[in-house]
């Protein structure tokens, strides 16, 4: 799987949740991503804590929406009209409306959640094309401290519990918190003293596993440019129409185009199946 | 040929108040030259002009006029010399910038613009040369610290340096991968590669022939060209001793353990006694931190059982920067003293571990062995019934060394019962009653040794 091929479906999946308001679409962009990532995803990384995290940004965007905006035909419950903000008509459309706009964001997170749970790190640094490479390996250098600096606070912790430490007050937290901060910053220091030995930042860098573009990398990145490209044209057009529920909550409209275009996020299923 | 010149060059560290580097007057020729000195002598300040790290990385006041192949020191950047000078740190543990182990040994080689298929043959071999082929799609985290130093060694002999500096390169090598480093630099030499090696395991350079420069006090001096450095480890003999009889401080039975639950070793049975010395000894990467830790207590046996006698037990981790974190040793000290009850002043401690005069310094300031004494000041203070000291002569001079000797075998005489995991087999025939070899899964006795 080239990671730039990857880049390009995410970037198309991206652009087109966002592109419409459209709750129809909208699913259809997520159940994609969410099957690309199930299937694709690297050996044990889980994705069930971003599920819950979209999860409660939904639930977030229904309940925000729905208790500020007053306005649509069906209201279902009346708050006091004294209460601040809240208070009068929670109407169907606004639950409706916030819905939409969650469905839309996990949509586009989805679809860019394969670049961090599919690929390497490192993977996805090495396609920065070259003016970027100097940037990509420091973030790329950044990226394998954190784990570092977990490594280090159970070596710390480990280390002063064998000295007799035993927290049993927030003030005595910083005997391990202070350590960790300076151990970070010093290996942080170490670090970059190493890097520049080993010639970081002297010119032009070159990539040891330079990524090969296959058949199925150059197809599924250009159906989902294709698709994302068709998908925005179809919708300045009109072709593809956007939805907005208020004042009076009716069906979103839907042109099998714009579903076309949804539906060929999945390329990866059949191109890159393991 | 002369491959780096010193004339006059004199560095000090910003806000230090004495130089680093006095005055230094030195050529380094094609082949091996050994740099020596006791810890914070300045060795690994003068190691750092051969690829400018000073003073373009740590700033400070320079005078005096250094070359290093052909290029004037002070007015080259550091990674413009990279591509002639390789520098393999004393850290091993902080060098690694990507996550596998194939991928970072060609950081180097990416930097300077290397074709990918060009490469791809360098880290091969530089892998095969560290004699870490095997490890070559292995995760770096999951590296024992002498793999991590073989790493930083393949990292930076692929890129096929013109002078190839290290900085006690063997601290953390088993025997054999000793053995076959100083072999690999040997070919190098030969190969027209200049070496600067300082290292305090001299038993372990015994083939090197070469030119050795003496570091004292920040000044540097050719000495002698020397014909091979002696003092290679004498065998192991059996004790003439009786084992100490003592109440058994510690045993393990039966067990399995390893981090994440996966076993790195399987069946041991062990015990220690009070008043008894084992060194843990075998290959990097065969389990002598793992059965420290787990006798410890910090990590849980996946099968198998381990007893401890009650008391304070000590542990000196393989980083000694995981304990130091008081803002003057003195108060690191103090601060283990404070959580002993039993613990008297540990003045005299601190003066058998020659950390007197460091007392009121910041741990951070300190050189690698004088960080490592204060560490092992840190955790013996007060009177712990187990001692457990991973590598504790890491970075240490021969005075550091016969210190940690006397400390140990008056901590003996006292009745703590004592491990230590080290590759240093002086240490352990100075002061081990028994030696327990470490390795491929399992822990076995391998011979007694007297102790004088």
């Amino acid at each position: 799987m080239n990671p730039r091929a990857l880049g390009a479906w995410a970037v198309s999946g991206v652009t087109i949740a966002l592109a419409t308001g459209n709750p129809v679409y909208r699913v259809l962009v997520l159940l994609c991503a969410l099957n690309v990532l199930i299937a694709l995803r690297r050996p044990g990384v889980s994705i069930r804590g971003l599920v819950v995290a979209l999860l409660v940004a939904t639930a977030i965007a229904v309940a925000t929406t729905t208790l500020a905006s007053h306005t649509g035909d069906h209201a279902f419950l009346m708050l006091p009209s004294g209460i601040p903000v809240i208070g009068g008509r929670l109407t169907l459309e606004a639950a409706l409306f916030g819905l939409a706009t969650g469905i839309g964001i996990a949509a586009a997170v989805l679809a860019a959640a394969p670049l961090s749970l599919v690929l390497e790190p490192h993977a996805l640094v090495d396609a920065l094309p070259p003016a970027l490479a100097r940037t990509g390996a420091a973030i790329g250098t950044a990226l394998n401290l954190i784990p570092g600096i977990a490594r280090s606070a159970t070596e710390i912790r480990d280390a002063q519990r064998m000295r007799g430490w035993r927290p049993r007050r927030v003030r005595e937290w910083p005997d391990l918190a202070v350590p960790v901060v300076l151990t970070a910053l010093e290996g942080s220091i170490t670090l970059a003293e190493a890097m520049e030995a080993r010639g970081y930042g002297s010119g032009m860098r070159t990539h040891y596993a330079e990524e090969a573009w296959h058949r199925a990398d150059v197809a599924v990145a250009a159906v989902a440019v294709v698709a994302a490209m068709l998908f925005v044209a179809l919708r300045i057009s009109g072709v593809v129409s956007d939805w907005y529920p208020f004042p009076d909550v009716s069906a979103p409209p839907v042109s099998i185009a714009g579903v076309a275009c949804c539906l060929a996020l999945a390329a990866p299923l059949v191109a890159w199946r393991r | 040929m002369t491959v780096a010149s010193l004339r006059g060059f004199t560095y000090r560290y910003p806000n230090a108040s004495r130089a680093a580097l006095d005055d230094v007057d030195l050529d380094v020729d094609d082949g091996i030259t050994v740099v020596a000195g006791a810890s914070g002598s300045g060795k690994s300040s003068l190691l750092r002009v051969f690829n400018g790290l000073v003073p373009h990385f740590h700033g400070g006041t320079v005078s005096g006029f250094a070359e290093v192949c052909g290029r004037d020191v002070i007015t080259t950047p550091t990674r413009t010399l990279a591509a002639q000078v390789g520098f393999v740190f004393q850290d091993p543990e902080l060098q690694a910038v990507y996550p596998t182990v194939e991928r970072d040994a060609a950081f180097g080689l990416e930097n300077i613009g290397t074709p990918p298929t060009l490469m791809l043959r360098r880290v091969g071999e530089a892998l095969e040369r560290a004699g870490i082929a095997h490890l070559r799609s292995r995760a770096v985290a999951t590296l024992s610290g002498g793999e991590r130093q073989r790493l930083a060694i393949a990292g930076v002999l692929a890129m096929n340096p013109r002078l190839l500096v290290l900085d006690e390169p063997l601290s953390q090598l088993d025997d054999e991968g000793a053995a076959a480093l100083v072999t690999t630099l040997v070919d190098l030499a030969h190969q027209g590669t200049a070496v600067v090696v300082a290292e305090h395991r001299f038993e372990k350079l015994g083939m090197v022939q070469g030119r050795r420069i003496a570091v004292d006090g920040g000044r540097a001096v050719s000495v002698e060209a020397s014909s091979g450095i002696p003092a290679a480890a004498r065998p192991l003999r059996p004790s003439a001793h009786p084992r100490p009889t003592g109440p058994v401080a510690w045993r393990v039975d039966g067990l399995a353990t390893g981090p994440l639950r996966t076993p790195v070793l399987e069946g041991v049975t062990l015990e220690g006694r009070t008043g008894e010395v084992v060194a843990l000894v075998g290959p990097n990467g065969g389990g002598k931190t793992t059965l420290l830790r787990t006798l410890a207590g910090l990590l849980t046996p996946i099968s198998g059982t381990v007893e401890r006698a009650p008391g304070r037990v000590a542990f000196l981790p393989q980083n000694p920067m995981a304990l130091l974190h008081r803002a003057s040793v003195a108060a690191e000290i103090a601060w283990t003293v404070r959580r002993d009850p039993a613990a008297g002043d540990a003045t005299d401690l601190m003066a058998e571990l020659g950390l007197a005069n460091l007392a009121q310094r910041d741990p951070r300031d300190l050189s690698t062995g004088e960080r490592q004494r204060a560490a092992i000041a840190a955790v013996l203070a007060g009177s712990p019934q187990i001692a457990l000291l991973d590598e504790p002569t890491r970075g240490m001079d021969d005075g550091a060394r016969d210190a940690l000797c006397r400390v140990v075998l008056r901590m003996r005489a006292a009745g703590c019962s004592i491990v230590l995991a080290t590759h240093d087999i002086n240490l352990a025939r100075s002061v081990a009653d028994r030696i327990v070899s470490v390795g491929a899964g399992a822990a076995s006795e391998l011979v007694a040794v007297g102790v004088a």
